[in-house]
């Protein structure tokens, strides 16, 4: 009998959640059934389906902001600045846990201390920065100053999980003749699989989806645009053409949802990894 | 003897190679960086002068002593940061425990939860921004529910919870995680032993699930007030400040004066507050949670 109860129970609680999760995603329904109308049609009823499916819009916005290229911005800014943290940090982070040093500790504490500067206390700074060193107003650039804005975290967190990996491995291989770059990419970096996981999904989301830098550094110039950013001054210059608005919106997160969907265990394992370290 | 010297200066060496690349990274990110905006906050500056004139502290005195833009953004920070810390952690506390039963449909609401957080805060603004004002319309229309016909970007008041309420949505799926794999750590015994000593659900929550969900509390906390300080994106994209300055948060003034009114110096000295302030509360943050967690 209490068992039935408890069965019931469950399936009612399921159908409210079910529901309830299908309200929560109702706005981004709307947004691309909206991105399918024609503008009289959004104007006319943003609730109903569309008449009929019109694609125009997608061809539309994909020439006007040239999309390929676009795209193609936003993958060698993430591709660059994800190879670089993971490389400069992973060595770093296997160094400064291996050595027993007053200076490797010091060396640690700055190396995460910036996790609590927000980027908004340095944004004009690190600007001039980029100007003086002449990284701003190109998408290697924008890579390339990503590397010190993920190093803290991914310090962070390969640093807790070398200090779990035994020290007798790392002596066995320099027994076997192995030592520096050859004992860390060939013995301990396989080791670390799981945490670069958990760093290239956290920093995936972040770089791909970032907004204020590549705003700052390289908003003048329409080749070095990022997909947020288009999207961004996109509607800023047609606010009332909300068909065109909202199909740069699809057009602009498309990708990471795609992504999401292939990758969604490994991303939320990432997440909570991440966040439980950080 | 001659040996073990060259060994040490290798390994000194190796050390650098190692460590050299990262610290030259972080430095041009945040120390440099850091360093020239504690020089200019002390400056009068439009940017376009080769000389920023140097003012001492009088950028924070005239903060201080009567800067109502930045007390009001500043105001509202804190407000918005205090509500948006309390409700997304007890939604996403109440929601990960609803998740943990083995339903079903776990796997995908868990997903369908999520999708929002891999959205860009600026696209969640306007996609948000679109529903208020054309979306509210037709549902307004077909349902005739007055709360659809609010002008919910339009109205001060109204404006400030829009903001609240569709940050919120974006980030619930993130603190969800990161609840539900707290509660996977809480031993089942422990919870069978109240059963049996008679604790009904409620009590059982309350004694034994939210103390042994301390560590996931207090990481969930740290994050959502590192980044309630930092708001911005969604309140360029979704009021831009409006309506009548009221939504302009401490992040989005230093940016206005900065880059938009071109107030060099006095934005940096904003900006170096604003440091000051979130290195405070984190550290007090920590410390008084951290105390309060207890082992399983």
């Amino acid at each position: 009998m209490k068992t039935n109860n408890n069965k019931a129970g469950k399936i009612i609680l399921e159908v409210v959640l079910v529901i309830l999760s299908l309200l929560f995603l109702y706005p981004l329904f709307l947004t691309i059934i909206n991105s399918l109308k024609s503008f009289s049609e959004v104007m006319t009823d943003v609730i109903a389906l569309p008449k009929h499916l019109t694609f125009s819009n997608y061809s539309y916005v994909w020439k006007f902001i040239n999309y390929p290229r676009l795209f193609l911005n936003n993958f060698v800014i993430t591709g660059v600045g994800l190879l670089g943290i993971v490389f400069i940090s992973s060595i770093a982070a296997y160094k400064l846990a291996r050595t027993k040093s007053r200076w490797s500790g010091v060396l640690y504490f700055l190396c995460i201390m910036p996790m609590l500067i927000p980027f908004q206390s340095i944004m004009l700074t690190v600007l001039q920065t980029a100007k003086n060193l002449n990284l701003s107003e190109s998408t290697w650039g924008l890579g390339l100053l990503y590397w010190g804005f993920g190093a803290p975290l991914a310090v962070f967190i390969y640093h807790g999980f070398v200090k779990g990996i035994p020290t007798e491995i790392d002596e066995s291989a320099t027994i076997d003749g192995a030592s520096g770059f050859r004992l860390f990419f060939s013995v301990i970096f396989p080791l670390l699989k799981s945490v670069t996981t958990t760093i290239v999904i956290i920093d995936v989301m972040w770089i791909w989806n970032d907004f204020l830098l590549p705003l700052l550094m390289v908003n003048g110039s329409p080749d070095t645009k990022t997909l947020t950013l288009a999207a961004y001054t996109f509607v800023g210059q047609y606010t009332s053409d909300w068909q065109y608005a909202m199909t740069a919106m699809v057009m602009a997160v498309l990708p990471s949802i795609v992504v999401f969907i292939f990758l969604q265990k490994y991303i939320v394992k990432g997440v909570v990894a991440g966040a439980v370290k950080g | 003897m001659l040996k073990t010297l060259g060994r040490r200066w290798r390994e000194k060496f190796e050390f650098g190679i190692f460590t050299l690349p990262v610290l030259i990274c972080i430095a041009v990110a945040f120390y440099i960086p850091f360093a020239m905006t504690i020089r200019y906050s002390m400056t009068k500056w439009n940017g376009i002068s080769k000389h920023p004139k140097f003012v001492g502290l009088d950028n924070f005195k005239q903060i201080f002593s009567g800067d109502t833009n930045f007390s009001d953004a500043a105001w509202f920070t804190i407000k918005y940061a205090i509500l948006y810390i309390v409700i997304v952690n007890v939604l996403a506390i109440l929601l990960a425990v609803l998740l943990d039963m083995k339903l079903k449909s776990t796997s995908w609401l868990r997903a369908a939860f999520f999708i929002p957080y891999i959205l860009s805060l600026v696209i969640v603004g306007f996609i948000w921004k679109f529903i208020f004002m054309q979306g509210f319309n037709s549902l307004g229309e077909s349902t005739g529910w007055a709360i659809f016909d609010l002008s919910w970007l339009g109205t001060p008041g109204l404006a400030f919870i829009s903001i609240l309420g569709v940050s919120i949505w974006q980030s619930i799926g993130f603190y969800l995680v990161i609840y539900i794999a707290g509660l996977q750590s809480v031993p089942e015994d422990l919870k069978e032993a109240a059963t049996v000593d008679g604790a009904g659900p409620m009590r059982r929550f309350f004694s034994i699930t939210l103390p042994l969900l301390a560590p996931s509390i207090t990481i969930s906390v740290f994050m959502a007030l590192t980044n309630s300080i930092k708001v911005f994106d969604v309140i360029l994209s979704l009021t831009g400040g409006g309506p009548g300055g009221t939504t302009y948060s401490i992040a989005y003034d230093i940016y206005r004066d900065t880059f938009q009114n071109n107030l060099y110096g006095y934005g940096t000295a904003k900006a170096l507050i604003l440091f000051l302030a979130v290195l405070v509360v984190t550290i007090i943050q920590l410390t008084v949670f951290k105390r309060r967690e207890v082992e399983a």
